[in-house]
């Protein structure tokens, strides 16, 4: 299963990047994380409570960041155990693009899953994932620093942005691919 | 001598479906509703990849979860069961790997039970699953059919040789002299997806161990009680006498039924170990993870004909990719088995070769499900016939009227070796010509095709084994019958009740039991309670399966039916002072055979017999109760025949197929309920329809199965569901008395294969051929070069 996307941030690719590595800002825009714990500089495992369709897990999962060309791309790669529901394992490569004073996030990311999620179907577990992706992106983009600085924290800038209902991300995120024989790649 | 008018044939007459009734008045007696005191469930903890092994499973959360009363792995429930091996003796070098309850060391497929946990509640044993923590590594699966049997390729399971499950060949002298001197040779490449059978009501059990006796009661919807009660008693070490199986209403079952799978034994396993009764329902998507699967076929084959367009010889290779194991007890062997016999069996062809190889890899097991290898070997044959009439410039319909076998060419022996007793293939094919109106239709195809509407119209003979003997698996040391039984009564108040072994799925097996009792005895059917799916009360038969329940059902119940029918004549003779001779039984009494006058009702020799046996000469047997078993002889089977024609339009530019009409020419042998029989047909043909169309289980190359929920999963719908129109040859078999055959597998047999024809034939002015099934529009729009 691929999926890919595009977000524009309001932040300097500098800026993102360090978001990028923030346990906590990555914390808060994980959709249903319960807990993440940075076990290095590029580590991290992560407890997350998760609901697709009729089925909800707790998947407790760990994230590596590797190929690091700082400032411009990244690739993310993780495994994660809900038990019963099953599993779900992946990369994404991630790249960031400097565009006057937004940045273009895109990402690329190959996606399996197992176990009951994924005798889902795939329609429901890419529907899920890109929804889930853009929840985190939108959280993500609210909770970057504005560009202007200062000290606020992540989680002000947060509030702030939901009080002005401003939204730091706008997703473009791809439709989901049909493969030739009626099968979703 | 004149005899009286028959006024009690009941044979032949559409009765409805008796216990139809019960049902709509929400009075089902389904396996899923039944409740017992101090009941408990069970869930299962499932393997969430297809292939790996298992590191360590930790339940220590979950058994302290709320209501969970134990969670139980291999080390607990496995040690009670014998292991079971699906391979039979006369599948020559078969191997299949030993099945226990739960995986011990290796998962071999994505859902296989891990992990059972037993809770009050459905929903708390679910909850506590979701703490057991099962640390599989995981290992690349074997999936691909072709690619397992590469020297030197992982096997699907630890312990096998190799994929290999079975092979055979199946061979004429002269085949390869036959396609040397063919006149034209058509070939093709076929795939055939796997499906299932998505009943209603899905598998249950719930079975009932009492410690202070000893004895097991298991309630379980299935289509064969008698085989599940060996099965338990073998594999548990109790008594047989004392493992009771009872199905009651079964929600459907078309073979997904009669296996054995892991989560009933592990059931059975629970409540011997808990000494109380424990439940197990699966969900819908446990239903697709753990059913068992149909077809999952790849076959490459082609087909000679002389000058003169007579079909002369096939050549057939078959792999069948049948999961990680065969299925037990019938193994998973049985189908291709069929497939490769059934080819060109409409045909006179005289030479064949036929090989079949079976393979494991790491999916849910296939087995035997509605027309075992039916639709394959008729979609193969069908397809390769109609390349035979458009190489050769001929009508598809005129080609097979000149290839069957003649009417009056019987007894036949096919170039596979299948003997035919007596069977109407010219009778059907004349009889469909008129029923579709063939000619118009062609004409209409033509003219539409000229304005961009592509029409399609696809023939498919067929033939369909019934009535099977012990062939199919007792000559193999399968402890599955091979006969029937029946115990026919009559109360003192002169009703009758018949206990019987063939069971009860919906499809009406009580009513025509009801009917031929009630022949017999001259007793309306209403008057004939039928009891059947109960181990304890019921004699030991084969039961229901491979289109048995009628011819063989049918049968024995004739035949008990008769036995009583001399009991009773000889009481009343007796009582009368009569002769048998002069005495029949008719409207529920007995009559004067030559006049018809009425000399004394049923329930007056019920009364006699029962309350007054004293009243009877002396010597008199007063015995108002017969048991009669039959089992088959003569024929192996008793083949039926048929053709099916499909009418279709396919839109080129969406690859979408509207199915028209369908028709159906069926020679089951004698009919003994014409209503039932056509409710028969026409379902068949909804499933045969359902797999050339709609339904696929579809994997990953991971081995996970990716649509396992009716969202993602197409069951035909009757929006999309043709008007089906039904004609009749009836040719009896001499074997019975009765004369019927089996008609339950008939409508799958052919529907796909006429299906596939109609929608190449719509495609024919783009030169575009479909091998594989589903067809679907992206498989439509591939095959006509669109994508």
């Amino acid at each position: 299963m691929e999926l890919e996307g595009t977000q524009i941030l309001h932040a300097t690719p500098q800026a993102v990047w360090q978001a990028l590595f923030d346990r906590a800002i990555l914390e808060q825009a994980i959709p249903g994380c319960e807990s993440l714990e940075q076990k290095s500089e590029t580590e991290f495992a992560a407890v997350v409570r998760l609901k697709v369709g009729p089925v909800s897990a707790r998947f407790q999962g760990e994230v590596t960041l590797t190929e690091l060309e700082p400032f411009s791309a990244c690739t993310l790669s993780g495994k994660g155990s809900g038990g019963i529901a099953g599993f779900a394992k992946g990369t994404a490569r991630i790249t960031l693009v400097a565009e006057g004073d937004v940045t273009v996030l895109s990402y690329r990311a190959e996606a399996a899953v197992g176990g009951k999620l994924a005798a889902l179907g795939n329609r429901l577990i890419k529907a899920t994932a890109q929804k889930l992706a853009g929840e985190f992106f939108a959280a993500f983009g609210a909770l970057l620093p504005e560009e202007a600085g200062g000290d606020t924290g992540p989680e002000d800038a947060g509030e702030k942005r939901r009080e002005t209902g401003g939204c730091g991300a706008v997703s473009r995120a791809g439709g989901p691919q049909i493969a030739g024989n009626g099968r979703t790649s | 001598m004149t005899m009286a008018p028959d006024t009690t044939a009941f044979i032949g007459q559409p009765h409805r479906r008796q216990n139809a009734l019960r049902h709509l008045a929400g009075r089902g007696r389904f396996t899923t509703d039944l409740v017992l005191p101090r009941m408990v469930h069970a869930a299962f903890v499932r393997s969430p990849v297809a292939r790996g092994q298992i590191l360590a499973v930790d339940v220590e959360q979950a058994s302290q979860a709320p209501g969970v009363i134990c969670v139980l792995t291999a080390a607990d429930l496995n040690p009670l069961c014998m292991p079971w091996v699906g391979t039979l003796d006369h599948f020559a070098r078969m191997a299949s790997p030993p099945q226990n309850i739960l995986a011990e060391t290796h998962v071999v497929w994505a859902g296989q039970p891990v992990v059972m946990v037993i809770a009050s509640s459905r929903a708390q044993a679910e909850d506590a699953c979701e703490l057991v923590v099962v640390e599989i590594e995981d290992q690349e699966p074997v999936v691909d059919g072709a690619a397992a049997l590469a020297l030197g390729a992982d096997t699907a399971s630890p312990g096998l040789a190799s994929n290999l499950c079975y092979e055979t060949v199946l061979e004429t002298a002269d085949v390869d002299a036959a396609f040397a001197k063919a006149a034209c040779v058509v070939d093709g490449e076929f795939s055939f997806g796997r499906h299932t059978a998505v009943t209603l009501e899905p598998r249950a059990v719930v079975a009932d161990f009492d410690p202070s006796t000893g004895q097991l009661t298991v309630h379980q919807g299935t289509q064969t009680p008698y085989q599940f009660q060996d099965v338990y008693a073998r594999h548990f070490g109790l008594n047989e006498g004392q493992v009771r199986v009872i199905a009651a209403d079964v929600g459907g079952s078309f073979g997904m039924k009669l296996h054995v799978y892991h989560e009933e034994m592990a059931t059975v396993a629970a409540s011997k170990l808990l000494g109380r009764p424990v439940r197990f329902v699966a969900d819908r998507l446990e239903s697709f993870l753990s059913d068992i699967h149909a077809r999952d076929h790849k076959v490459r084959a082609r087909m000679a004909v002389d000058a003169n367009g007579i079909i002369t010889a096939m050549e057939v290779d078959d792999l069948t990719q049948i999961g990680a194991f065969s299925a037990y007890p019938r193994t998973s062997a049985a189908e291709g088995n069929q497939v490769i016999r059934l080819m060109g069996g409409p045909y006179r062809m005289q030479d064949y070769r036929g090989r079949l190889s079976v393979v494991f890899q790491n999916k849910v097991q296939t087995s035997q499900y509605r027309a075992v290898g039916h639709p394959i070997a008729c979609a193969v044959t069908e397809v390769l016939v109609d390349g035979v009439a458009e190489a050769l410039g001929q009508d598809p319909l005129d080609l097979r009227v000149r290839n069957v076998v003649p009417d009056d060419a019987y007894p036949h022996t096919s170039a596979t070796g299948y003997q035919f007793e007596k069977l109407s293939h010219q009778a059907c094919l004349a009889r469909l010509r008129q029923m579709m109106g063939y000619e118009t239709l062609r004409a209409e195809q033509a003219l539409l095709r000229k304005t961009g509407i592509y029409r399609g119209i696809g023939i498919a003979p067929f033939i369909e084994i019934t009535n099977p003997g012990a062939a199919f698996y007792g000559v193999g040391g399968a402890r599955i019958s091979a006969q029937d039984g029946a115990i026919v009564k009559l109360t003192p108040s002169g009703d009758v009740q018949c206990m019987i072994s063939v069971t009860e799925q919906g499809q009406g097996t009580e009513t025509i039991i009801a009917q031929i009792v009630g022949e017999q005895l001259g007793v309306s059917p209403e008057r004939v309670k039928v009891i059947t799916g109960d181990t304890d009360t019921t004699p030991v038969g084969g039961a229901t399966w491979a289109c048995r329940g009628a011819g063989i059902g049918g049968e024995t119940a004739l035949r008990a039916g008769r036995k009583l029918r001399d009991q009773i004549l000889a009481i009343a003779a007796a009582v009368l002072q009569s002769e048998v001779v002069d005495l029949r039984l008719a409207d529920a009494s007995v009559i004067d055979a030559h006049t018809g006058a009425v000399r004394l009702s049923l329930a007056e020799i019920g009364r006699i017999a029962t309350y007054r046996p004293d009243t009877l000469p002396s010597g008199t047997d007063n015995s108002l109760t017969a048991a009669q078993h039959y089992a088959p002889s003569g024929f192996p089977f008793a083949f039926t025949n048929g053709v099916q024609a499909s009418h279709v339009e396919v839109d080129v530019e969406t690859g979408l197929v509207k199915l028209l009409k369908h028709w159906v020419v069926e020679d089951c042998g004698r009919i003994i309920n014409p209503l039932l029989v056509d409710e028969q047909i026409r379902g068949g043909v909804v499933q045969g329809l359902g797999a050339a169309l709609f339904e696929e289980c579809l994997y990953d190359e991971e081995g996970q199965l990716t649509n396992g929920s009716l969202a993602e999963y197409l069951v035909p719908m009757a929006c999309e569901m043709p008007d089906i129109v039904i004609g009749h040859v009836e040719t009896p078999t001499l074997d019975t008395i009765l004369g019927a055959k089996g008609v339950g597998e008939a409508g799958t047999a052919a529907a796909g294969a006429a299906a596939m024809n109609a929608v190449n034939d719509a495609l024919l002015p783009f030169k575009a051929r479909l091998m594989q099934t589903p067809m679907t529009p992206a498989r439509i729009l591939a095959a006509l070069g669109h994508v």
